[in-house]
């Protein structure tokens, strides 16, 4: 029951976009467990195509606007993403995958273009204008991190014309990119209250980048009504992390965590050295005490005023707790409460200029919130030793009850070559003739002009996992072509899972996966001594090509036929020196005498 | 009689060892194949097998960083059960084309090019080894031996080069010249061995009954028949591959060295550290410096033609871009046809040690700098010096002894006693 809750209120979530206002942004907080909390921001604003067209932007940022239609993009997702999703203890991703990013930044764009070249055009002014936009390395997207998936992404929007050849995927991804508080002030800045008001106020660098798990998205899509009318194009910003709270509650002047006072401890008393001063600590059962200004470092400051105050929209805190759980609120001003789901779910209406804070006492709770399952667990590694070749293997495991069809995609760069003949699926368990692979799309590297390209059709019987592997080759690169730390190894990007809906139903929301980026050490020339290697292998093709040349182009003679040449070499030639020296010295001897 | 049923037993013991070396550690052939010495990116047979995986699931194996190997091995190749389940016939075809170039070999000995050719007859012609020793020091050479067992595509051109020698030896022009058409098709330098084995055909149109026709009209027409039967194959690619883009995917990889895998010549390293204005550059002096030496050797040594191909086998064994072990052993095969010259080699001693030392510290180098990490890229990068080094001392020494031979063609009185060059 609990876990059909959770579902429900995301689609909760995700459905109450085009009811009423232009502008709508709403936080669901959610304790998960070991201590972690996630908050999960959402702001979404609308513009009319036709206001769109004619640059009349008033929630749309203009910034964006304008560069999408530059570079003639109809749809647009980018994401920006730190640390690993714990799936194991956390659940499943809280936009089902649809929203969180691998690690690294990771965009794909729809662009209107005649042809591929055109397309690719468009793609790198694309990119180049939201570097500067976003302060990210954007601009190095070019043509060996791009790829064009052919199964794994689908427009999310209504594109009048889909079914025409001029509209255009491109995916890129940069899995090196630290994400850092550079990227979070433009990103703050697209929104209509820039982080003064409204759930954005908590947004804040220190906190949030020094979460467990945090990813950033921006989504463009062109809405329509099912008969093609009243488009409007809507812009989606979530924010999305995960919190340590005894991290986060650390004070900013006092970072260092200390062991609590002894007093606070509660100790295992059965233990026999158990005393005064010695304690053997139990595991805390109690949910924490937290307070958004404790972890985020600040309250909410007020309703961002131009959200809808009508039902749903005026909802913009919500908590994801158990019924009976004590929450405090901390406000002057006056806010409303909503509970829906059973009481599982407490939506407050923010006050308009006055703080706003939530504080949850520690407390023990009879059951602790049920976690939906996520559908797909995928783990993926490099296994092998040396610099010269490895093998990747994927680890997809399905625990539901019934079959599970996936896309994988990889996008591997150049220097990391691939052997498709070595590329093996299996299932543990199963038959040995049944092939998990029902369709391969694979698009080769070529040097440093394209990355691999890579999308397997799997399907994963109910209760199995499956394994994937395959070799790979790793290329020596150009000594200018390493960057700076070249012993760290090379990022490569993280794949990415599509689970398809179970019945071919196109209208249940899209549910992503992606596995943790790989490190791929490469093997290293040296680099302090281009000018030594160019000397020594020159004198070795000189010794080579002097002595031939002296070979051809000089005749023989006898060493007897030549003055001043005496026979036998250097030898010879030491021992009339010393004939000669000996003659002198005995001759001297002789004269004395 | 005897000398067929010596060279059964050869054969026989020689495949014997290499299909039991195939059957008796079935992991042997993927760990040479992954040698570096052995196994270039433009011969390696892993790459074959990912060239015919795209060609039979219809993806352009060319269209792509993996496979730059020549179009029509494909369908050869495809023709073969998959070596990963049933490699005996694949062992096998290796196991034959190693046959079939020591039987081109002794051919090449037998002909007795090396010690009187037309114009020319060694004083010291009785001093030779039989065929069968020569064939022996082919067969059971452990270059050779690993080279067949690691499958790479060199082995096939090796085998193409030795029967055009032997061929054009025989005064073959056309099966000569299909010879070297396939090898230069397959590995694209053997094409510059084209001017000395027109030589021995001429040689060999002379010397016969039918007596020579203009040298013009005849080496038009043979440089006619290579260019048609080059054509020939290249166009069959073509239309098997359905477009010309193999031709930058094969022969461009092996004129600009994109892949700079290591391997045991000269250019990956240098190329790995050369600044990038002068790379085109240093490729084109690369280049230029081994065509430079087909016309000197084969205008100096007009009179021994065989050795000007012995010599550029040894020279491209040594500077092309991505030699390996296999090359070194076509160029060590020749060798021993100079047997006579041996006594007047001066670094025999220094050479062989050098490259005794370079194959055993070659591996232990990359091992230190690949896996072991104690080591850097100049471990690895110093033994391929000294290997290039060895192997350029023995080319030198041998043209030194080849040469001062002819000398004393014309000052018999000179024999033993000491030169100069001037």
């Amino acid at each position: 029951m609990l876990s059909s809750l959770l579902a429900v209120s995301l689609c909760f979530l995700a459905l109450s976009v085009r009811a009423g206002s232009d502008y709508h942004e709403r936080l669901l907080l959610r304790p998960l467990p070991q201590n972690a909390l996630l908050a999960s921001f959402n702001f979404r604003s609308n513009e009319t195509s036709s206001s769109f067209e004619r640059q009349n932007f008033r929630y749309f940022p203009r910034s964006l606007g304008q560069i999408l239609q530059h570079a003639n993009t109809k749809e647009l997702h980018l994401r920006f993403s730190l640390g690993r999703w714990d799936a194991e203890s956390w659940g499943a991703r809280p936009w089902g995958g649809a929203r969180e990013g691998g690690t690294g930044v990771e965009l794909w764009a729809w662009v209107d273009a005649e042809s591929e070249t055109d397309a690719f055009a468009r793609w790198l002014t694309l990119t180049n204008a939201l570097s500067g936009l976003f302060c990210a390395s954007l601009n190095f997207i070019d043509s060996t991190k791009t790829i064009r998936p052919v199964m794994s992404f689908e427009p999310e929007g209504n594109h009048p014309n889909m079914s025409s050849p001029n509209l255009h995927l491109l995916h890129g991804t940069l899995p090196h990119e630290v994400v850092c508080t550079e990227n979070l002030t433009p990103f703050l800045k697209l929104l209509p209250c820039k982080g003064k008001a409204g759930i954005s106020s908590l947004l804040d660098g220190h906190k949030l980048f020094d979460a467990s798990w945090q990813t950033m998205s921006i989504d463009v899509r062109p809405v329509c009504n099912t008969d093609g009318s009243n488009c409007v194009i809507e812009m989606e910003q979530t924010v999305d992390m995960v919190l340590d709270l005894d991290r986060s509650k650390r004070p900013r002047d006092n970072p260092i965590p200390r062991p609590l006072p002894i007093e606070e401890i509660e100790c295992d008393t059965s233990k026999s050295y158990n005393s005064q001063d010695s304690c053997f600590p139990l595991v805390k059962t109690a949910e924490p005490s937290w307070s958004l200004s404790e972890i985020f470092g600040r309250p909410i400051k007020g309703a961002c005023p131009i959200t809808g105050e009508e039902g749903e929209d005026g909802e913009t805190v919500c908590l994801n707790v158990p019924a009976e759980r004590n929450v405090d609120i901390k406000t002057n001003g006056g806010y409303a409460e909503v509970r829906r789901d059973e009481g599982l779910l407490r939506c407050y209406k923010l006050p308009s200029g006055e703080d706003f804070d939530i504080t949850l006492p520690e407390q023990s709770l009879p059951a602790p919130l049920l976690l939906s399952k996520p559908p797909l667990t995928a783990a993926r590694s490099i296994n092998g030793h040396g610099q010269e070749r490895g093998s990747v293997q994927a680890v997809l495991n399905n625990p539901s009850d019934h079959p599970v069809s996936l896309i994988y995609l990889e996008s591997l760069p150049w220097f990391m070559k691939p052997y498709l003949h070595t590329l093996r699926a299996s299932i543990p368990g199963a038959p040995a003739s049944t092939n998990p692979i029902k369709e391969t799309y694979y698009r080769p590297a070529v040097d440093r002009h394209r990355g691999t390209h890579l999308e397997l059709l799997l399907e994963i019987p109910a209760h199995s996992s499956l394994i994937l592997t395959y070799d790979f080759e790793k290329a020596i690169l150009r000594y200018t072509e390493y960057p700076p730390d070249a012993n760290r190894g090379f990022d490569v990007a993280p794949a990415v899972i599509r689970l398809l809906p179970p019945d071919g139903n196109l209208n249940t929301p899209l549910v992503f996966l992606r596995t943790t980026s790989l490190l791929l050490p490469l093997p290293t020339p040296d680099f302090s001594m281009p000018y030594n290697v160019i000397i020594l292998t020159s004198t070795v093709m000189a010794l080579g090509f002097g002595n031939i040349v002296n070979l051809l182009v000089r005749g023989f003679v006898g060493a007897d036929e030549i003055d001043g040449w005496k026979p036998g070499g250097l030898k010879g030639a030491l021992r009339a020196r010393f004939e000669k020296l000996k003659a002198r010295w005995f001759g001297k001897g002789k004269k004395d005498e | 009689m005897a000398i067929d049923k010596q060279k059964a037993i050869l054969f026989g013991a020689a495949a014997a060892v290499r299909l039991l070396l195939f059957t008796a550690f079935p992991s042997l052939p993927n760990l040479l194949t992954g040698r570096v010495e052995i196994s270039t990116p433009v011969t390696s047979f892993k790459r074959l097998q990912e060239g015919l995986f795209l060609y039979t699931h219809n993806v352009s194996p060319y269209d792509g960083g993996v496979f730059h190997q020549a179009p029509l091995l494909l369908p050869l190749f495809s023709l073969l059960p998959n070596p990963s389940t049933q490699p005996f016939a694949t062992n096998l075809l290796y196991t034959i084309v190693d046959l079939l170039g020591a039987s081109a070999l002794m051919q090449i000995a037998e002909s007795g090019q090396s010690v009187s050719s037309r114009l020319f007859t060694s004083p010291r012609k009785a001093l030779r080894w039989s065929n069968i020793a020569i064939g022996a020091s082919f067969l059971f050479s452990p270059f050779t031996i690993a080279t067949c067992i690691a499958r790479p595509t060199s082995a096939l051109a090796n085998f193409f080069v030795l029967s055009s020698i032997a061929k054009a030896t025989q005064g073959a022009s056309i099966t000569s010249i299909l010879a070297l058409a396939f090898a230069s098709y397959l590995s694209f330098h053997p094409i510059l061995l084209f001017p000395p084995l027109l030589l021995i055909l001429y040689d060999a149109y002379a010397g016969s009954s039918k007596g020579p026709s203009n040298p013009l009209a005849f080496s038009l027409v043979h440089i006619g028949g290579l260019a048609a039967a080059l054509g020939m194959l290249l166009y069959l690619s073509a239309i098997l591959t359905g477009s010309w883009e193999f031709l930058a995917a094969t022969y461009g990889v092996r004129l600009l060295l994109p892949d700079l895998t290591p391997n045991v010549g000269l250019w990956w390293y240098f190329f790995t550290e050369m600044f990038d204005s002068f790379r085109e550059f240093f490729l084109g002096v690369f280049w230029l410096h081994i065509l430079s030496y087909v016309g000197g050797l084969t205008i100096r040594l007009r009179q021994q033609p065989l050795f000007v191909v012995t010599s550029l086998l040894g020279i491209f064994a040594i500077f092309q871009p991505y030699p390996s072990i296999a090359d070194s052993s076509l160029y060590l095969a020749l060798v021993p046809l100079y047997r006579h010259v041996f006594p007047l080699m001066r670094y025999s001693f220094l050479a062989s040690s050098t490259l005794l030392y370079a194959s055993f510290l070659g591996p232990a180098f990359y091992y230190l700098w690949i896996y072991a990490g104690s080591g850097n890229a100049n471990f690895f990068y110093a033994i391929t010096l000294v290997w290039s080094l060895g192997l350029s001392v023995v080319v030198g020494d041998s043209l030194y002894a080849v040469l001062r031979d002819e000398w004393e063609v014309e000052r018999p009185e000179m024999r033993g006693k000491e030169v100069r060059r001037i």
